[in-house]
């Protein structure tokens, strides 16, 4: 440890504002800041909480990750931050969340944007001097940390005591006089760290060791609607939270209607609107949902996934929730109350620090271009795009698979891809519904779009080789499913008996009426097809009824056969629970579930389900996996 | 060939179309994109041929009915301008009040207004009570830059955006002090964002000129108020400013 006068300090400071951004906490009113350090003097190392974390620095509230240009076809450039930046004054805590920001943003699908921030950024961490009322980072453990930071100081009044965490860290020092901390003031510091960890513990009666079962067995508790019924769903919880990462994606043009740009903004969970998908369909729409959501992703599922209990005690949350329904501390006291035995994991809020092993080359955002090589309408609403990307190279995926699909200006948008995966074009299936897809369906042969992907886990071709198998579609559920069965009917020696059911509402929204005639011509398949209703003026040949009617009507031995199954979220419970009473053994069921797929990286946090993300973990499941997920088929 | 967009004021103070006037440089763009065709405040031609109707001010009398539904036959896409034309406006506040009294309390017993059309006022009414509304400009005034992009989505065949979460979101993200903090009644947590939270930014409580999201936490929001002992009645007040529409609309319910 290293002691330096203040007066030396300060110049050490106003040395740093010379020569880069420097960002440090500054009063705003009665509270404090992060902001723009004009001059050492504004630096309040005293000060007890910041009204936002430091996460701004590097998810910034509003943050330009492409610029487009317009004029032309296909033209999106990333946008790049080069700024170098310190910041002074982090608490242990912030530096905590900073760290598991690191390994969301950084351990799978590497975030570019986030991590070109972060390596520019060097930390200088600051000791507690003042414990605002909310806090509870000594229930958590984390008023004090050992790496993290390329500077830790201490403010001792006239000295400041400094312990080097990084190389960098030690170059910022170089040119100012130091000298060796006396074991007294080894001593002094200590007293700082643990008389700060002293005041910030509020009474926390579980671990966040025990969080992760509390929250297993308090899942129904009635303590979720009751404080639920306090929730204004303003996202402030999740606003200023240091371990609340959820972001939305939108894009803007300019007046000139030349140039645009995507943008990425914070999100909230417990905003009603945050799980909404385009046909209009809220995943999560009910408060006491969203409300437990956000304490089980903290405790449970971030745990689980990254093995991080994702809450450091700042207190944020509670001291800004007007309501008072957002202290962790109150909650889990609340909870425990109802559960008598909990089990430990061995889970904390610290996490390795990964920061200065990591590299990042390749950008997750920018979509490649690609060129629509044919349109075809299949219904008033629905079309079908043959793509191909530019560089010549197939898109490489396995059915059951989706892209993201992008027009400057207009957004990006999950859809599946429908067909299997032979040659350099795929295609989608696209409903017009929202502005991007809207858009997509004025464009012709020719025109240019953007495409990310292929994300997520498609069919387990190899599993279901040599098996029986029954389709199910519904709706436009026969998009992502037509990629297996193409494939199937192509390589149809390698598999068993097939049979294919599909349902809509109506025969006008009939998809793939030409290829629907083939497979029923086929004598090696057996296929069904219903509609809800026939309207008088229309011709049917089919069925009429919902798509359950059609499974008595088809031969299959049901406990030797794989059904898979997509369709519209309301069809999944019905179609199972009759699958199951004909005697389908769970694990033969497989599903591709529908949500707000919005980044298809797991990082957005639009598509979670409980505790997986449809995006990276599915949209393909075997039913046995997610079954017992409250809120997969609701 | 150019969208063509013509501005109209009702019953307002014309603020909302003085905030377009004063995008300044931006209007060059704006009319490299679009022709404006009819714009009081800043040329003295009109036509009644265009494509976007912008109407700006609340609807007061027969007349302004007729007007504005001849507005509409003429359109393809109105725009209602501000929080007058979204809401009623403040002036929203008299439907508390019989028309006449309320004649009778600004004008007295005068004898020179009666058949007078200027003076033959009903209930204030938002635009959408009266015509078809296809995208909604809020706020008191509006914030050009929120108009600039609507009016972009919709030469573009976009949805017009509109934020349906509440104004705490922006606030948040400016890092404000929650201004309940300070002992004052906002109307952040019921009030649409899209604002940028301009009035808590600077330290005023947000009256709630651009309406309320579409599933306000009332309930929530009434046990906060209680625990920073604001009343009822101070509510009610504050809430008819710019929502009376709001109030009437709850009151009809319940009857």
């Amino acid at each position: 440890m290293k002691i330096m006068l203040k007066e030396e300090f300060l110049s050490f400071v106003d040395g740093l504002i010379e020569s880069m951004d420097v960002e440090g906490v500054k009063a705003k009113g009665k509270k404090f800041v992060f902001d723009r350090l004009g001059s050492s003097e504004e630096l309040r190392l005293d000060y007890d909480t910041t009204i936002l974390p430091p996460k701004k620095y590097f998810l910034p509230q509003y943050e330009t990750i492409m610029k487009f240009d317009l004029s032309k076809q296909f033209s999106v450039k990333k946008e790049e931050d080069h700024e170098k930046r310190v910041i002074i004054g982090v608490h242990p805590y912030d530096i905590v969340a900073i760290k598991q920001m690191d390994k969301y943003f950084l351990d799978t699908h590497p975030d570019d944007l986030y991590f070109q921030k972060r390596k520019n950024t060097l930390i200088i961490g600051s000791n507690i001097l003042n414990v605002s009322e909310k806090a509870f980072f000594g229930d958590m453990e984390t008023g004090y940390v050992d790496s993290g930071y390329d500077l830790m100081i201490t403010d001792l009044g006239d000295r400041v005591a400094i312990e080097i965490g990084t190389e960098a860290g030690r170059d910022l020092l170089r040119g100012y006089s130091l000298r060796e901390a006396s074991t007294g003031e080894i001593e002094e510091v200590k007293r700082i760290i643990n008389d700060a960890s002293e005041k910030a513990k509020r009474g926390l009666r579980v671990k966040p060791q025990k969080w992760h079962d509390l929250l297993e067995k308090s899942y129904n508790s009635e303590i979720w609607k009751k404080q639920a019924e306090k929730c204004l769903s303003c996202g402030t919880c999740t606003l200023v939270c240091p371990t609340c990462f959820c972001y939305d994606v939108t894009d803007e043009i300019d007046l000139t209607l030349k140039e645009g740009k995507r943008i990425r903004t914070w999100d909230g969970c417990l905003l009603r609107n945050f799980t909404e998908v385009a046909s209009g369909e809220i995943f999560r729409e009910k408060t006491e949902d969203r409300y437990r959501h956000r304490f089980n992703r903290k405790g449970r599922y971030l745990p689980t996934l990254l093995g991080f209990v994702a809450c450091v005690g700042c207190g944020r949350c509670s001291s800004q929730c007007i309501p008072d329904i957002a202290d962790p501390v109150n909650l889990m006291n609340m909870l425990a109350e109802e559960v008598s035995h909990l089990e430990e994991k061995s889970v904390s809020p610290h996490t390795e620090t990964i920061i200065q092993s990591t590299e990042v080359e390749k950008p997750l955002y920018v979509p490649m271009p690609a060129t629509i090589k044919n349109v075809k309408k299949l219904t008033k609403t629905e079309k079908l795009f043959e793509i191909e990307l530019d560089n010549g190279r197939s898109l490489g995926h396995m059915p059951g698979q989706f892209v993201e699909i992008s027009i400057p200006g207009y957004g990006e948008a999950p859809i599946s891809v429908s067909s299997s995966p032979d040659g350099k074009r795929f295609q989608l299936i696209v409903r017009k519904m929202g502005d991007l897809t809207s858009k997509l369906h004025t464009m012709k042969e020719g025109d240019k779009v953007g495409i990310r992907g292929p994300f997520g886990n498609g069919f387990d071709l190899e599993a279901l080789r040599g098996k029986n198998l029954i389709f199910i579609a519904g709706g436009l559920g026969l998009a992502p499913m037509r990629s297996l069965i193409s494939y199937v009917l192509k390589n149809r020696m390698d598999f068993g008996e097939v049979t294919i059911l599909y349902g809509c509402k109506e025969p006008c929204e009939v998809l793939l009426k030409e290829e629907i005639e083939e497979w029923e011509k086929r004598e090696d398949i057996q296929f069904l097809k219903s509609v809800d209703r026939c309207p008088e003026n229309e011709k049917w040949s089919g069925e009429i009824g919902v798509i359950t009617s059609l499974i008595p009507k088809v031969k299959f031995d049901p406990k030797n056969t794989t059904a898979i199954i997509v369709g519209p979220p309301v069809m999944y419970k019905f179609v199972i629970d009759d699958l199951k009473n004909l005697g389908m053994p769970e694990e033969n069921i497989i599903v591709s579930l529908e949500r707000r797929m919005k980044c298809g990286v797991g990082k957005c946090g639009h598509c979670q389900i409980n505790g997986i993300y449809v995006c990276k973990d599915g949209p393909v499941f075997n039913y046995k996996d997610i079954k017992d997920l409250p809120e997969a088929f609701t | 060939m150019k969208t063509k967009v013509a501005f109209f004021d009702f019953g307002g103070c014309e603020g909302c179309q003085l905030q377009i006037a004063n995008l300044e440089e931006d209007v060059l763009e704006l009319i490299d994109i679009v022709k404006i065709v009819s714009f009081r405040e800043i040329m003295k031609e009109h036509s009644d041929d265009y494509d976007i109707a912008v109407i700006e001010g609340s609807i007061m009398r027969p007349m302004d009915e007729e007007r504005l539904k001849k507005i509409r036959k003429n359109a393809k896409i109105l725009i209602a301008l501000g929080a007058c034309a979204c809401l009623g406006g403040v002036q929203r506040m008299i439907n508390q009040w019989p028309v006449e009294e309320s004649k009778e309390t600004v004008y007295g017993n005068s004898e020179k207004i009666k058949d007078n059309p200027y003076f033959d006022n009903f209930h204030t009414k938002a635009v959408d009570e009266v015509v078809k509304v296809d995208a909604y400009v809020p706020g008191c005034p509006i914030d050009r830059n929120e108009f600039v992009r609507i009016l972009i989505a919709i030469i573009q065949g976009k949805k017009p955006p509109l934020p349906d979460y509440p104004l705490c979101v922006e606030c948040k993200k400016k890092e404000n002090i929650c201004l309940f903090e300070e002992g004052k009644l906002c109307l952040g947590p019921i009030t649409r964002a899209g604002c940028n939270a301009i009035c808590p930014s600077y330290g005023s409580e947000c009256e709630g000129c651009r309406g309320f999201i579409s599933h306000p936490e009332e309930r929530a929001y009434k046990e906060v108020l209680e625990k920073y002992s604001i009343s009822v009645e101070e509510l009610l007040h504050k809430k008819s400013i710019f929502n009376y529409r709001y109030i009437e609309k709850k009151r009809d319910k319940n009857e």
